[in-house]
This record gives structure tokens, sequence and C-alpha cells, in this order.
């Protein structure tokens, strides 16, 4: 009873009616491909995870020329510093993964048409940003491999044609990876990015709850009568609820399991190791940039490869231009069989980047 | 060395036992849970007259006759195989000292089977007392197959001192009791029934969770949730269990938990700590996962599910699995026989006549790179794989022959304090045989071995 007073007393005092209010409006599509909505959902909880080790890793993290070092008394030293720092490597690479999934999900269910596209911009410019976090926390360490790896990943931006090298010179604090460039990507990393993120994660959100999740055009077909729901909250909440603890479960295990090591300290002079690449959500790119630059060698390979890419996500960010018509008309289909060549291309570069 | 060795390349023999007893397992201990779950949910459904969970109920029992009658009883009879080709002298052992228990548990295998067809195909069509009676059979014959092979699996863990006492006298059989309810016996039989009642509710979700028929809407979700209750033993009395088993568990893998423990904060622990933490946190991952899928919202369900319930089930029951082989090592039967099933009063006999001349499947004459390939599979390939899983080539990291001789001799010596005595056996044989391995493992290390072609030469 005393419970229920209180809880009376908190939504009068807080006016939180419109917020339930706001939430018991919205409901989820049920058919059968109802599990792919989880997918934002476990991008934000992955997300979550690493704002609170990041915050953890910032207590003892001290980026300069003690980069490593302190990474280092993180690893081996500070109690549970190795658990703190691999389910922070661990769920960024999981935010990654499930940021994608949830991209050609949402793709594929065709929710980024009218009234969606701004979640759809949103979600890519949040996807880019996630990229940019990942690129950015991965020299951190200053270890041998993240070092030579961002080495190589900035060969990436530096392609981009006339624009690029100044803005791999800004990264990088000149023309060499060292510690200026660890302050830089410390700093973009804990800040300049979160207060980009932030916002925009915040609008994205508001249009999944402004608009509600999309249903396929299979389930669009259908009568309203036969279509079935589910409230967002409390049912799909408690469902996203139960899908978190096992992704948190699955994070911890992979930490326990497979802890992120620290290799030996980053030295400029010496040769890069064999096979260096960057981490996997960068290698379809370079491996177009390695595939092109075989077919034309020389800074115009590169400066080609990077305009395809950047025409490629030009094209695939402008979708909801193209593809408007909630009808499954010609243009519909066209874009699908666009996204179809554009997952296979990311697929088999990414396989080709481990491989070749 | 009495057996030729089955080479599994890649996953490795042990892997081949733990696919199929997880998978065993996971229909096993649904069939000894289940099996208390459907007459107890019967007699519910009779005395409260919940006529409507009827047709559920004939549905779930339909799976767990076809689950638990074919696909356990076949993966039971994989397992056989898998141990008798993987580990023949241990799996020989077990059957001379437990063959009237085996017996036993065929016996009640046989009851329970039979139950299991009567009590599905009678339904309606014998007395309603009747049919419950036929469910407390099964329930009670399937749980003592449970309490008859947790005897002689907890065996192999904790033989107990006074089978060790006879053990190689060719007494063991006079000790057979001793041997069963050993040390650990209890609390692994009360972690494995806890085990059992949960899987029993997961199953049942299942099942439910593929009932779409709106007029079975309202009996489905009393079902579901009666169904997640199950799962509350094992979500309250998994430390106990834990617990339990830890105080009764040898000396020596204590001390391994031990340190695993008290090592986590620098992150040094312990293989076996890493997996007994998946085992425990997975485990309650599935308490809370079934908490919001199944019991809060009952109606939104779904199969899918389910059937990550289950994965999950299966992760926490390979985990236990693998801890469980872990805190054995460097023994397949604790204190007696090594996990290359050399038996501890073999050691001085092997080391000083020989090991390949007791290998009755081995050729007299044999080149040094054969002679070194049998030993391999003789004592190293009952865990470890040329190139597979726990790889000899990557764990010898390009060693030289050096290094190598001086790994073998660590290993052969077996001092207390050598830091490898904890999970592997010492090395049996001449020194001699020794050199064999060793020029084996050299080429192994630098990769110049075409594997399985030496030792088929010699033949």
């Amino acid at each position: 009873m005393k419970l229920e007073t209180l809880k009376a007393d908190l939504v009068e005092r807080l006016g939180l009616e419109e917020a339930i209010k706001l939430a018991g409006k919205k409901t989820v599509p049920v058919h059968k491909h109802t599990f792919w909505y989880f997918w934002g959902g476990i991008s934000l909880f992955s997300f979550l995870i690493q704002v609170v080790t990041g915050i953890l890793l910032m207590v003892y993290y001290r980026p300069g020329p003690e980069a490593y070092e302190s990474v280092r008394q993180i690893t081996y030293q500070i109690q549970f510093g190795w658990l703190i720092r691999s389910v922070h490597n661990w769920s960024a690479n999981f935010f990654l993964f499930s940021v994608f999934v949830h991209m050609f999900s949402v793709f594929l269910m065709k929710a980024y048409r009218r009234p969606r596209e701004v979640g759809w911009y949103s979600g890519i410019a949040l996807l880019l940003l996630g990229l940019t976090f990942g690129f950015s926390g991965y020299l951190l360490p200053m270890d041998e491999l993240s070092f030579f790896a961002t080495k190589v990943g900035m060969e990436i931006p530096n392609a981009i044609p006339i624009i690029g090298p100044p803005i791999a010179n800004l990264l990088r604090g000149g023309l060499e990876v060292n510690e200026f460039t660890v302050q830089r990507f410390f700093a973009l990393h804990v800040v300049i990015l979160p207060l980009l993120y932030m916002p925009l994660l915040g609008l994205h959100l508001w249009m999944v709850q402004k608009h509600g999740n999309a249903a396929p055009p299979s389930e669009e077909a259908k009568e309203p009568s036969q279509r079935k729901t589910m409230p967002f909250f409390p049912n799909f909440v408690a469902q996203d609820l139960g899908v978190w603890l096992i992704v948190l479960n699955l994070i911890s295990l992979l930490a326990a399991l497979f802890p992120w090591q620290l290799g030996p300290q980053a030295d400029p002079l010496a040769a890069a190791p064999e096979g260096i690449h960057p981490e996997w959500y960068f290698m379809s790119q370079f491996a177009m940039l390695k595939l092109i630059g075989r077919v034309i060698p020389g800074l115009a390979g590169e400066a080609a490869a990077m305009t395809l890419f950047t025409l490629g996500l030009v094209l695939w960010a402008l979708i909801p231009v193209f593809d408007k018509d909630k009808t499954n008309t010609k243009r519909s289909r066209q874009v699908l069989y666009f996204g179809i060549f554009v997952i296979l291309v990311l697929l088999s570069t990414t396989f080709m980047g481990f491989v070749i | 060395m009495n057996y030729p060795v089955w080479d599994v390349p890649g996953v490795g023999g042990p892997w081949v036992i733990g696919i199929i007893s997880i998978f065993h397992v996971l229909i096993a201990w649904f069939a000894v849970g289940g099996g208390i779950y459907l007459p107890y949910a019967e007699r519910k459904l009779y005395r409260e007259g919940r006529e409507e969970w009827l047709p559920v109920l004939k549905k779930h029992s339909r799976m767990f006759l076809v689950l638990t009658g074919v696909f356990g009883a076949v993966s039971g009879v994989g397992i056989w195989f898998a141990i008798g080709l993987v580990q023949p002298e241990a799996t020989s052992t077990l059957i001379h000292n437990f063959v009237f228990g085996w017996a036993i548990e065929w016996v009640f295998f046989v009851i329970e089977l039979a139950a299991a067809a009567v009590y599905y195909y009678t339904w309606d069509r014998i007395p309603r007392e009747l049919h419950l009676k036929v469910g407390f059979l099964y329930a009670i014959s399937s749980f003592l197959t449970l309490v008859i092979i947790n005897g002689i699996l907890s065996f192999m863990m904790t033989p107990g001192q006074a089978w060790l006492n006879v053990a190689g006298t060719g007494t063991e059989a006079s000790q057979f009791w001793a041997a069963f309810f050993n040390p650990t016996y209890f609390p692994s039989l009360f972690m494995r029934t806890l085990a059992c009642l949960s899987l029993a509710g997961i199953y049942a979700l299942i099942t439910y969770g593929r009932v779409t028929d709106e007029s079975l809407q309202a009996t489905r979700t009393e079902m579901v949730r009666w169904s997640a209750k199950w799962l509350i033993p094992m979500a309250l009395l998994l430390p106990v269990g834990l617990g339990w088993m830890y105080v009764t568990m040898e000396p020596e893998s204590r001390e391994i938990m031990s340190l695993g423990f008290s090592t986590i904060g620098s992150g040094l622990f312990t293989q076996v700590t890493r997996i007994s933490m998946m085992t425990v946190l997975t485990t309650v991952t599935v308490a809370g996962a079934v908490y919001f899928f199944a019991f809060l919202f009952p109606r939104d369900l779904t199969a899918g599910h389910a059937f990550a319930l289950l994965g999950l089930a299966a992760i926490a029951t390979s985990s236990t699995e693998y801890a469980r082989e872990t805190i054995r090592k460097p023994y397949v039967i604790q204190e007696h026989m090594y996990s290359n099933s050399i038996r501890m009063n073999e050691v001085e006999k092997y080391n000083t006549e020989g090991y390949l001349v007791n290998s009755k499947w081995n050729p007299p004459q044999m080149e040094p790179v054969a002679k070194g390939e049998a030993m391999f599979r003789g004592q190293c390939m009952s865990c470890h794989t040329r190139s597979g899983y726990r790889s000899m080539e990557r764990l010898l990291q390009k060693r030289d022959r050096k290094a190598i001789d001086q790994l073998l001799q660590t290993l052969h010596d077996f001092e207390p304090d050598s830091p490898y005595r904890k999970y592997m056996p010492p090395l049996v044989g001449t020194q001699d045989e020794r050199d064999s391995l060793a020029v084996y493992l050299e080429k192994l290390s630098l990769g110049k071995t075409e594997p399985a072609l030496a030792l088929n030469a010699a033949r």
C-alpha cells in the first residue's frame, strides 16, 4: 500500500503522467520478423555499457606519453581493471556489430520511408560517429598493434582527394602518429564525439518513439484487423530487458574467456608487424583501397577507391529520397537490389581484407 | 596403451565426447525433470479442475516422448561409443567397477521408456488415476537413472579413499558402495536435480511458446507462469549446491578453485574459475530472462524466446561439465588414472620397461619419428590435437629441439613444483622413447610432419 502511495506521489510531483501516456501510446508490431526490432535496443545497451566502463577507465588512463604505461597498469595491476577494459572493448565491437545489423534490418523492413526519414539520416550519422569512436579508441593503448593499425587506418581519410591529407594531419597532430595523436584522439573520443553523439542519439530515440517501429511490407500488405501488436511499455520493454541481460551475459563471458591483452609498447622506428590491418569494421574500406590500388597504382588508385566508397555512402544515406512510397514500386525493388549488392560487397571485401 | 588410438583431427576426441554429452545431458536432464513435471501438472489439472490444460499437456507429452525416447536414447549410446574410443582404459575401469550399477540403470531406463510410451498413448484411454500412476512411475524410474549414473560420474571426480586403497588389487568391486556414494555424490545429485527441474520448465516453455490457438491463450498464460516457477529452486539454491560441492571436492581441486577465486581481481585467474564463472553468470541470466520473457508477460512469450533460453541453458550446462573436466585434471579418475589413461601405479613400470613395449597395437620395430608419433598418440592425443583444439603446433611455439627436450624432461620428472603438474599428467617412457617423441614434436613444431604418415608407413 505504501509503495502505491509513493508511486502516486512521484507521478504527481514529477508530472510523469505525460511520460506514461506517451510511452503507452507506442505499440510494437508482432510478426515473424519482430526479433529484428531488438537490435536497436541492443546497440543502445552496448553503448551504455561503454559509457559506464569508459568513465571507469578514465579514472586511471593517462593520455600522452604515459598512455601505454597507464593501460598496462589498468590491465595487469589495478584490481578488476582487466575486466573493465575487456568489457569496454568487447562491448565496443558488439555495439558496432549490432548497429550494422540494426541498420540492415531497418533497410530490409523499409523503415526509412516516410515519415521515418529523420530516423534513417540520424542513424547513418550515429553509425559514422560510432565508427569514429572505434577508430579513436583503438589507438589509446598505444601498443604495437594499435599504433600500426591506426597508422594504416589513417590511409583511409588520407586518400580522400584534396581534403583528405589536411584532415589526416589534423587528426594526427602532424605527419606521424605519436603521443600528440593520442591526446587528440582522446579528446575526440571522450569529449567531442560524445557531445555530437548524445543529442543525435536523443533525436534518433525521439523519432523512434514518435513514429514507432515500422512493419515490413509483408505485414503492411495485411488487413489492419489481422495485424498484431504489443504495447511498447511495459511489454516490449520487459522483453528488451531480457535481451539486454543476455547481451550482458555474452559480453561478460567474452571478457572473462578472452580478456583483451596488451601488446608490446609501440616503437615508431620498428617495422610494422606482418599482416597488420585495421579492425574488422574498417576492413571493407581497407580491402577496397588495396584492391583498387592493384589496378590503379599510386595516389590515383587511393583517390578512386575513396571516391567510390564515399559515393556509395552518399547513395546509401539518400535512399529515403529515392524510395519514398509505401507501395511496392519499381524504385522500391531497385533499392532492394542496391541494398543486397551493398551487403554482399561489404561482406566479401571484409572477408578479403583478412586474407589478402 | 592396450588400445589403438582414435585420431580426430581438428576438434580432437575429448570434444567429440563433449559435444555428444552436452546434447545428451540437455535431453536426459529434461527426461528426469520433465518426468516429474508432467504428472505434477496432470495432478494439478485434476485437483483444480483445469480441464483446459489437457490439450496443451498432451502436446507437451508428445515432444517429451520424441525427444527423450529417440534423441536421448541415441545420444546416450553415442557417449558409450565416444568414451570407448577416446578413453578405453577409463571406460574399462568403470565397467569393471560399476557393471552392476549400469545394469540397474538400464533396468530403470527400460521402465522409463516403456512408461513414457504408455503415458503418451493412453491419454483418455485408461482411467485418469491409473494414467497419473503411469506418470509417477515414469518420474520415479527416470529419477532413479540419475541416482545411478550420478554415482558413476561423481566417482571419477572423487573416487574416495576406501576405493583408492583397493585400486589395482583386483578387488575394487568390494568397495562398490563406497565408490558409488563417494564424497561428491550428494552435492552432485543435488545440483543435477536442480538443473533437471529448470530444464523441465524451459522445455515446457518451448511447447507453450508454440501454442498459437487464440482460444487457448488464457490457459497458455497460466501454464507459462506455472512453468517459469520451476526455475526458482535453481535460482535460489545454486549457491548452496556450489558451496556443498566445493567443501566435498579433493583438496587439490579445492586449492585450484581457491587460487582462481583469489586472483580474479588481478585477471590472472585460472581457466576453471573462468568456466565456473560462466556457469554462475549464465544460470543467473537464465533465471532473469525467464522472468522477463515468460513470467512478467506470459502472453508475449514465443517459441523463439524459449529456444533462446534453451541456448543459454546449453551454455550453462556445457560450462558446468567443462569445469568438472578441468577440475579433474590431470586425472580422468582422480588419484588413480591420469587423463592419458595411464594409471598412477603404472608410471614406474612404463619408465623402466618402456611405454611402447606395453602397447600391443604398435609394431615392435619403428623409426624414431614413427615411434615418436606413437608416443604422441598414446600420451598426448587424449587432450591435444596436432593443429586443431589445444594444438601442439601452436603450443610448441616453434620451440627448437633443446627447448622441447627440456619441456619433456619437466613433464617426465613431474616434480611437486612443476607448473604443468596441476593440469598435465607425467610423461612416461624410457629415455629412447622420450627422445623419439622429441624428434616427432620438433618436426611438428617446425611444421615439417606429414601427420599420421610416419606411423602408417611403419605399419
